[in-house]
Formats: structure tokens, sequence, C-alpha cells
């Protein structure tokens, strides 16, 4: 096969791929993204579309206020539609317990002086119509909203494309050649890409793409659930946390919620994990009702599952390694979605200029060098054992 | 938990034959079938097309529940034999434990009726959920009065509910005639049967009678559209076609009808086995993407086993119900044969004695060419600005041109310049992609009425044959419960403590 050569190849048509790569193209470097299915066909496109700033995460905070300033003017620059929501995000508590979370929230955000609101019930059911009585006390932060996951990966690849950027889709990476500490070429299933730098955005495949240049990331993948509604006359615009749910009403008038225990699981590099749901999206529908009774008459007509990735601090790595010394890794611990416009552009700034014009400060790799590799068996974080068959 | 040893779902003709003999074989057999459906649910157009033409005395489950027994004699055959028959209760979800998911005990299937869910372990499935109307779209297709042949079928034979006084029926094979025939025997003039092929495909006695009772036939004609008052059919525009599927300038005709029946092909009801992981493979004969299953029925998955129009429809089936009893039988004994009720000897015999018996009948043909030539009439007598998708009211337009939805009221050159076609400029035709972007295949009725043309759509853009479109993805729930029914009734404290918010710390 010919040999095929670009400035940057990206690992994965996700968010946060597509978002480096976009800003990158825009910089005028030539880029290609390899993605083994479509864009965003993985834990990208299967998002709950929640973007907030992330107050109780304190590393994460100038990333994800970065990114909400580029969510706003998004659609614009993209000149594709991600459905980007900007009415602020309510966390909500109906039992007692959930008071804590909901005042940790708060007082988190008051430390990165953040703007809040603190609710009395009332003023939380002028907001979300048909919400439950139950509810206690809210916190709700005006910079927050959602968008469209698989609208939004759409809107990155086409204006990935417009700027000139290469999308291979269907395209496998089986391998990387390293010389001289550096990345010198990754192999796919569509041939062989010379690159000057490698990123590798590839969700839960990250730590096996990095095991390949004898790096060691800490990512273990997990499988989480979802369901949504028939459309409903529209209630709320803000996105909404409470009763162990966070989720939003879609443009359509859909109710999108999701939720509850994830199951850690290994991936495959170059294959599609399963993704069943399970009768857990009954208990999701519980606590949807119980959170929002007005709803409880409305139909339940499908439910999603995604695998993400999630290190041992349950935040995202981006960070440009010194061996090899062109690979960048981003990963985004299940909080790719909302973050990913500003995490493509601390990615495209560390390819561009070395260092990047966010603080990134908490995301390097170099947190992680305590962690063995048998940390996922320490954890517990590994997938249960394969139960005996029936019969 | 409670675990049935062998569960049968749908009591048509398969899956009643495949409960009676797996129960003859000594085993405990459960034979689930969701009829009668409940009102909110026939309202959605799930799981059939019902088209709104329909007696109020659905309402009454009592009654409905009576019905559906009496039109079904095999039923109580099915009772005698110590079958445990749960009508009225749908099917909604089948789990198995997978790579990422190892938390079941066992496979399970997600039952609902009307008010609650709950959840079962089984050691054997026959899935034998037939088969669903195939949509055809065209004006005014969106009016109260439009339904399909499954359908009709169930208005007319299990509720005796269908109000219709006038239709016209689309198609002309068996599945059509049949439909005509049982609707003249009901009282309804059938005023005209269309079709796009240029003779009547069905059996001629079928066409004799009809045309006895008043029928009349129109080959090389397609529907142009349906036009009434409030929503409401009063009339059906035909034109006739020509070979390229053009409409004749000046032919057109206005039926009288108050209904119109779709009865140009069924799609087998392959969701539960999606959702198993069965392997599937397009055929086209069979009615599109069925299991892959052998002499036996059974499918790829060793505890699971189909019978009937799930397994694959074709139209010598409404003319042969043997064909479906048949293998109905076949499921019931190799199920019973795995769960060692019955040995190999026994079941040999068993098997041999059905197919000793079995009439032979022609291999069946390729449907597909068909309904693209359906579908082409349809767009070039009715244009592109027709809903192809009614819950989500996307145009084959807006289709074939990518367009977000007109909710979100965008508008850029840059989104102009994207279609179909620049999209398959990037990979081949992915319809759970096309879905995502478009809403065509989103709504209520989980995409029900417009999967085949929609799919047929893509790959007429794509310049591809249909086969090579894969499957659009099915879901749970693949009933649409409300929130109130398909929650369980209580979140036993170790899921409440165990309930984790977002992953965290």
């Amino acid at each position: 096969m010919p040999v095929d050569s670009a400035d940057v190849v990206i690992i994965g048509g996700g968010v946060s791929g597509l978002s480096s790569a976009y800003f990158l193209a825009k910089a005028g470097k030539d880029v290609v993204v390899v993605e083994k299915g479509t864009v965003g066909s993985e834990a990208s496109g299967r998002s709950g579309g929640m973007i907030s700033e992330r107050v109780g995460e304190s590393p994460l905070v100038p990333l994800a206020v970065e990114s909400l300033n580029i969510w706003a003017g998004l659609d614009d620059e993209l000149g594709y539609p991600t459905e980007f929501t900007h009415h602020g995000r309510l966390q909500v508590a109906v039992t007692e317990e959930q008071m804590d979370e909901v005042f940790s929230e708060r007082d988190a955000a008051f430390a990165h002086g953040i703007n809040v609101d603190q609710l009395d019930p009332s003023e939380m059911r002028d907001m979300i119509p048909g919400l439950s009585e139950k509810a206690l006390v809210g916190v709700f932060f005006p910079n927050g909203g959602h968008a469209n996951p698989q609208r939004t990966v759409q809107a990155f690849a086409w204006a990935l494309q417009d700027m000139k950027g290469r999308l291979y889709q269907n395209t496998a990476v089986t391998g990387m050649k390293v010389a001289d500490g550096r990345v010198s070429s990754v192999e796919t299933s569509a041939g062989t890409i010379e690159a000057e730098t490698v990123v590798a955005a590839a969700g839960p495949q990250t730590a096996l793409l990095a095991e390949m240049v004898d790096v060691h990331v800490p990512a273990a993948p997990a499988r989480v659930e979802m369901l949504a509604t028939a459309p409903l006359e529209p209630l709320f615009k803000i996105a909404l946390v409470g009763n162990g749910l966070y989720g939003r009403q879609a443009a359509r008038g859909n109710l999108l919620f999701g939720g509850g225990p994830h199951e850690w699981a290994d991936v495959g590099l170059t294959t599609d994990p399963d993704k069943p749901n399970t009768p857990l999206i009954r208990n999701i529908a519980r606590r949807l009702a119980e959170l929002l009774p007005g709803a409880a008459d409305v139909p339940v007509i499908r439910s999603w599952a995604g695998v993400v990735e999630q290190c041992p601090d349950y935040l995202p790595i981006i960070d440009f390694l010194d061996s090899p010394s062109n690979y960048v890794v981003v990963t985004a611990s299940a909080h790719g979605f909302g973050l990913a416009p500003a995490t493509g552009k601390a990615a495209s700034d560390l390819v561009l200029h070395g260092e990047s014009s966010i603080d990134i400060s908490g995301l390097g790799l170099r947190r992680f060098d305590n962690v063995g590799t048998g940390w996922r068996d320490e954890r517990g974080w590994i997938p249960a054992p394969e139960q005996p068959a029936a019969h | 938990m409670e675990s049935k040893p062998l569960v049968v779902v749908g009591a048509g003709v398969a899956g009643t034959a495949a409960a009676i003999e797996a129960a003859k074989a000594g085993v405990q057999t459960t034979l689930i079938d969701e009829n009668p459906i409940g009102m909110s649910m026939i309202g959605l157009d799930v799981p059939q097309f019902f088209g709104q033409r329909i007696m109020g005395t659905l309402r009454n489950k009592a009654v409905m529940l009576g019905r559906v027994a009496a039109a079904n004699d095999a039923l109580a055959d099915a009772e005698e034999a110590g079958v445990d028959v749960q009508l009225g209760t749908y099917v909604w979800g089948a789990f198995r434990n997978t790579e990422t998911s190892r938390v079941l005990d066992g496979p399970q299937l997600g039952l609902a009726d009307d008010e609650q869910s709950w959840v079962i372990n089984y050691d054997r499935l026959i899935v034998a959920a037939g088969s669903r109307d195939l949509g055809m779209s065209f004006a005014g297709w969106n009016m109260a009065g439009v339904m399909g042949a499954n359908g009709a079928y169930s208005l007319m034979s299990r509720y005796q509910a269908l109000t219709s006084q006038r239709m016209v029926v689309m198609g002309s094979g068996n599945l059509a005639l049949n439909t005509a025939r049982m609707a003249q025997d009901r009282g309804v003039e059938v005023a005209a049967v269309v079709d796009v092929s240029p003779s009547v495909r069905g059996g001629e006695a079928l066409v004799t009678g009809l045309q006895a009772k008043g029928a009349k036939f129109y080959t090389s004609h397609t529907v142009k559209e349906a036009v009434g008052r409030a929503d409401d059919i009063e009339a059906v525009v035909l034109v006739e076609i020509d070979d390229d599927a053009e409409p004749v300038a000046g032919s057109e005709k206005t039926i009288d009808a108050d209904t119109v029946c779709l009865a140009i092909g069924l799609a087998p009801n392959v969701e539960l086995l999606d959702l198993l992981d069965c392997r599937l493979a397009f055929k086209s004969e069979l009615g599109g993407y069925v299991p892959c299953r052998d002499d036996r029925m059974r499918t790829s998955v060793d505890d699971v086993f189909v019978a009937g129009d799930a397994a694959g429809f074709h139209d010598e089936m409404i003319l042969n119900p043997e064909i479906a009893r048949n293998q109905g039988r076949l499921a019931g004994i190799a199920a019973a044969q795995s769960l060692g009720a019955i040995d190999n000897a026994e079941a040999l015999a068993r098997r041999s004695d059905i197919l000793r018996s079995a009439a032979v009948t022609a291999p069946p043909a390729e449907v597909h060419t068909g309904w693209k030539k359906w579908l082409r009439s349809l767009v070039n007598a009715g244009g592109l600005d027709i809903f192809a998708c009614l819950c989500e009211e996307v145009t084959r337009a807006e289709l074939i041109g990518l367009q977000p939805p007109r909710y979100l009221e965008w508008e850029s050159e840059r989104m102009s310049s994207r279609s179909l076609q620049t999209l398959m400029k990037d990979g081949p035709v992915n319809p759970d992609q096309v879905k995502r972007l478009t809403r065509a295949g989103m709504g209520h009725c989980q995409g029900r009425r417009c999967r085949e043309q929609v799919s047929l759509i893509l790959a007429e853009e794509a310049g591809a044959d249909i086969a090579e479109v894969p499957l659009t993805s099915y879901r749970p729930p693949v009933r649409p419960l409300p929130l109130k029914v398909m929650w369980p009734h209580e979140e036993p404290e170790q899921v409440r403590r165990d309930w984790v918010k977002w992953f965290t710390p």
C-alpha cells in the first residue's frame, strides 16, 4: 500500500479528537483523523450532552470555563448546528442525602468565584414544570447547558473537512513505528501514515494505543446507560441533575436521562465493544419519574449504552509526552463532551506551540507515575467474572 | 428470580404450534402474546400500522381478551396441552450477558401489561413474534384511515373493531388479496386494488372472488395522494404509470374511500433476535433482515429458536398456514430436545413426521425490486415534499438532503452543501448515522412505519443494493412503555445503595 503522510495524525473520531483536528486544521496544519468506525459512533455520540463548569473538580475548572466560552459561538464557528443550549444547569436534591451533594457543589462554586443561586422548592418548580414535590433544595449554575452530541460530532467532522482536514472512517490503527524516541508512522488497516505529530484521542482504546509506544495510561473502560422518552411539550431548557440522574429535554422535546451503576469492561483495539442495555433502564425510568412526576405517563421509546474510560482520579489527561516526544495523549475520563471545544484548543496549542493557552497543569500524565500496571485489579475496576453458562 | 424453562413469544399460528409441541413433549411452556393491545399503544401505531379506524369497544379489555381468544382456536388446544397462556403481555426487552455486560444471572425478558412491567429468566426462547407492516409514503398518508395489512387484520379478525366503510388496497400479492377478501367478508367495500406491477401478483381464485363483490383492479397504477377533510381520508387519487414508473399525464382517477390499506409487503419482527445478538442476514425473498437458522429453527444463539413470519415472511405463507405451523412445531421439538425432554431419536422421529407431510412449495421470490418500484412510483407521482417519517415529519427531500430538523431553524451555506451524497463520500451508508442527523425513524412508532422506505431511499441515493444497507439498530424497550409502567415498583435497597452519580469519587 502507498505511504500517506500528514503533519498531524489524530487517532479517534470522537468529539475530543475531532475538536483537536479542527483547531489544528484551522491553524493551517495538514491533519488526518483515523477512526475505526464512523465519527461519534462510540462514547462521544452516546453522551448525555451535559456541559458545565465542573466546579467539583478544581483542575478542570479553567478548561470547563473556557469550553463554555467556545461553546457560546461554536455553531457559527463551525457552520453547522450543535443544538447548544445555554440556559444553565440545575442540581436538585429530592432526598436528605442528596442535599449534601447540592451544598458541596454550591460551596465548590463559591470557592472558584463562580456565581450560583441556591433555590427553594417553589423557585425550582417555576424553572422545571412537573418537578417533584419532594424537591428540597437546588443549586442553579447560570453558566451551563447542553448540546446534541451526535450533531456536535458531525459538525466538527464537517468543519474539519471544510478546513481541508482529512477524515478516514472505518480505518483502524494496528500499530505504530517508533524510531529515535519519536513515533515515525501510524500503521492502519488502510496503510501507513507518516506523521510529525500523533494525537491519541481514542477514548477507551487510548490505553491500548499507549501500550504500543511503551507508555502506561491508566484508564479503565466502563459501560453506562441512558434512555429517551417520546417528545413532550417544551418544559425546560436547562441541564438537570438530580436523584442520581443527569439529563436534559432535547430541542425536539424528548427527555434524555442517564445514570446509575456503571459496569467495568475491557475493550479490543480494533473492534467495537458490545453496548447492550440491561434491566437497569427500568430503574432509570423510576428515578426519572420520581424526579419529574409530571412526566410519568410519557413512553420510553429507546435506550442506549456507551463505553467511556475513566482515570484513577476521575480527571482527563491532556499531555504532550516527553517520550515518544511527538505524542499527545487526550483522554477525557467521561467528561469528554462538554470539555471538547477547550480540549481540542488545548491539544492543538500543545502541538503548535508546545504549551497550552488554557491551564491544564493538573491534567498531565506524570501525576500517575506511581500508578502501577496492576491498578485496576487493586481498585476492583475490572469486569465481573464471566457468568457460567446456564446450561 | 422467576425462571421459565421455555418461553414462546407470539401466539400466532407458529407460536401456538411451537408451544403445543413443546408442552406435549413434557416441557413446562409459557406462551406470551401482546394482544389485545392497549389503546394508548394502538394510538402510537405500535406494533402495527392501525390507522385510527378503530371502534371504542377496543377500550374494554375484558371484551377484547374474549375476542382475541375466540379468534384463535389453537389457543384452547394450547391450554388443553398444559401451556401457560399469557395474553395482553408485551415483550419489550431481551437481555443476555455479553463481553461488557455480565451482571445478569441468565438470559432475561422484559415483560409488561398496560399497568406494570417485570423481568423473567428463561432457559429456552422461541421467537414467533410475527411481522410488521411495510410503510410506503404518499401525500396524505398522515391522515386517519391509512393502515397496514397486519393492522387491518388485527382490527378485523382479532378485535372486530374496524370502522372502515370503503377501502383502497395497495399491493396485489396474496397478502393484499387476502386482506381485501377479509374486508369484503366483514362488509367493507373494497373499491380498488392497486399495484405498480403490470399484472396482478396473487392467486387467481382470490381475484375472481374479489371481482365478484365489486373490487376493481388497477395494475400499472400507483397512489398519487389521499385527500380528505380534517385529517380524515375521503378519497384516493390513483394514477397510471409507465414502464419507468413515471405517472401518465391525465390518467388520474379519484376513488371515494375512507381507508387505504398498505398491503405491499411485511417485514419480519426481528427486534428481540437483534437484541439477543442472533446473527441476522439480508434475504430479500424473506422480507429483509431475517435470523440465520437451521432446518430445526435454531438460531446462532443456542438457547434461542425462531418460527413463523419472524423467521422470514413470503407471500405463499398467506395461502398456506401449514408453513408457519410446521416451523412452529419444529421449533417446539428442537427446544424440547435441547432441554432433554425428549431424546434425539424421539426428536428425529417427530421431525420426520412433519417434514414428510409438508407440502412442497416453490422457493419464494425476492421482493425488493417490487418495493423499489412502488417507492419510485410514489416519489415520481408525489414529489419529494412528502413525509417519509410521520412521527418526526421528515420529508423525502430533507432525508436526501441530510438536513437538520426544521424546528432547529438552522440555515447555513455549509449545511446546504451537505447531503446524503456528500456523506457517502466519507464511508458506506450507515442508517443509524443518518437517522440521528435527520431524525427519520426516531419517533414514537420507533421507526416501524419508515424503516424500510428510509433504507430503500438510502440504497437508491448510494446507488447500492438494498442488501448493502446495514440493519438500523433496535434498542429496548421495543414497545413504547410509559415511565410509570416500565419502572419497577420499588427500588431495592441494594440498588439504592449502589446507585452512583456519574462516577462520583
